[in-house]
């Protein structure tokens, strides 16, 4: 019983990975804006990024 | 166990007890050495044509009374047996008492087989015919090219009897007692001084018992993990890394060919330079560039050239036709320096990021940069690579295989060590096992923890 629920398991880990590559999924986190007006082209600083009051670590020692 | 072709039932005498007159029922006239009477506890010598009394013993009150009881008949591997005996046998371990049951079974042409009994675990035993090969120092012997290990040597006495026994049975007398296993098998010597008698046992569920003599209800549920138990898990641990070195096998050739199929082609790049002195809107768009294939990945990544100070970029990948925009931000971020310690340095003068499933069209990027103010020029290159092979998630399916396994590995040792914690050893031998080297390890790791704590 084990082993057969591992071998589906295993198929199934396998193709997620495999969808995963082809899709092109990633872990890295980033929002999706719908209806972008064209005049963004021509004016960009009237789009709003959703990251514009990003906290900056400003490290060092 | 099968059920097999009808075999005569033996030979039954009736007689009477010469200590209280109770009638007792010989069901193995002729074999039988000693009788044992249900009502006075008068052990009898079977073979005196007057049932001379051999001893009488107290029975204490409430005893438990057989699972099966005497007289039942039972299939036990094609063969019918009649249930003529019942013992209890205790041993003392650091002045706690452990009993089990054993139950003599005959049949007529078969002779004696006997079942054992201890917290809901049953054996289906026999004596052997041959004495096994025991190794110099007793660790282990072989018997028909197996080896047993040894588990257990304690004194047993006698504590019940009831029924007919094929040797002259003594409430109260006492045999040592050495059980070698290879599970399913046990294999038990008993006797005192150079008189020894061998027997072989298999592990056997209270459920084929029930089932064998018909009895009613549910076996009793077995309590612990039993000397000579089949580990349920062992074999299922061997398949399962089988199919683990399969399945990373087909892991690696999908790897293979994930990075030789895939795209991974550069579609935009250029270098940009930010003036934190200038003042105004800092935001602007790049040109246009087209992302071919399938829905697939853009890997974009950010390098620019700092010495102690950080730029932030607002990126936006928008779709030219479409509107639809995938909006992040990352920081690049580099510090350096010298202390007392010498050299140190913080962060990276390159920063990549993943965007997931970006279908294909034509698009562009909205650049926003920010930095500390009127720290000069700092300049950065942006690339943009489409289907690119993403290795974490073959980390993750690599993971993925192992973490089940290793879960299953981690149960079944368990298992073994549950075992080997009731032997003379409380521990499995070290022969070299995994289960003995996982131990030895964690032995030692007390040890350096102990050690540490002084």
């Amino acid at each position: 019983m084990i082993p057969r629920l591992f071998l589906i398991y295993g198929m199934a880990v396998l193709l997620a990975v495999s969808f995963a590559e082809y899709r092109g999924w990633s872990l890295n986190r980033v929002d999706e804006v719908l209806n972008v007006p064209k005049s963004v082209r021509d004016n960009p600083g009237s789009y709003r990024s959703v990251y514009g009051f990003y906290h900056h670590y400003t490290g060092g020692k | 166990m099968t059920v097999g072709g009808p075999t005569p039932a033996p030979q039954v005498k009736s007689l009477n007890c010469p200590g209280c007159g109770a009638s007792l029922t010989v069901r193995s006239f002729g074999h039988a050495v000693t009788v044992v009477c249900a009502s006075c506890h008068a052990i009898l010598d079977a073979q005196d044509p007057r049932l001379k009394v051999l001893e009488k013993f107290q029975a204490a009150e409430g005893e438990d009374p057989p699972r099966i009881a005497l007289g039942s008949r039972g299939v036990i591997r094609g063969t019918a047996y009649d249930v003529i005996g019942f013992e209890r046998r205790t041993i003392r371990v650091d002045g706690v008492p452990y009993s089990w049951h054993e139950y003599v079974l005959f049949n007529p042409f078969k002779g004696f087989r006997y079942l054992t009994e201890y917290n809901g675990h049953w054996n289906d035993g026999s004596i052997l015919r041959s004495v096994p090969d025991v190794s110099p120092g007793g660790s282990s012997l072989r018997y028909l090219g197996e080896t047993y290990k040894q588990f257990q040597t304690a004194n047993a006495a006698t504590t019940f009897v009831l029924g007919e026994f094929p040797w002259r049975v003594r409430v109260g007398e006492s045999v040592t007692v050495s059980d070698y296993i290879s599970p399913p098998r046990v294999i038990s010597s008993e006797g005192t001084g150079k008189e020894l008698t061998w027997s072989m046992g298999e592990y056997i569920s209270g459920r084929d018992i029930w089932k064998a003599f018909q009895l009613e209800g549910e076996p009793p549920a077995p309590i612990g993990v039993y000397e000579n138990q089949p580990s349920p898990l062992r074999a299922d641990v061997k398949t399962v890394w089988a199919f683990v070195g399969v399945f990373l096998g087909l892991l690696v050739l999908l790897l293979v060919g994930v990075y030789s199929l895939a795209r991974d082609e550069q579609v935009f790049e250029e270098s940009y330079e930010f003036n934190t002195n200038a003042q105004g809107e800092a935001s602007f768009v790049t040109d246009t560039f087209e992302l071919k294939g399938h829905t697939s990945d853009v890997e974009l990544t950010t390098r620019a050239q700092l010495d102690n100070e950080w730029i932030y970029l607002n990126y936006a990948l928008i779709n030219q036709d479409t509107g639809h925009a995938y909006d992040f931000g990352r920081e690049v971020s580099y510090y350096h320096g010298y202390d007392e310690d010498g050299a140190w340095s913080e962060g990276s003068t390159q920063n990549s990021v993943t965007v997931p499933s970006v279908p294909p069209g034509n698009y562009y990027l909205r650049i926003e940069p920010e930095s500390d103010p009127k720290h000069g020029t700092i300049p950065y290159t942006v690339t943009v690579r489409r289907d690119v092979p993403q290795a974490g998630f073959f980390g993750l399916g690599v993971l993925a295989l192992l973490f089940p396994a290793g879960l299953l590995t981690w149960r079944s040792l368990n298992f073994e060590h549950l075992r080997w914690a009731e032997s003379d050893y409380g521990a499995a031998p070290d022969d070299g096992s995994l289960l003995s080297t996982v131990e030895n390890a964690v032995d030692s790791l007390k040890g350096s923890i102990a050690g540490d704590d002084q």
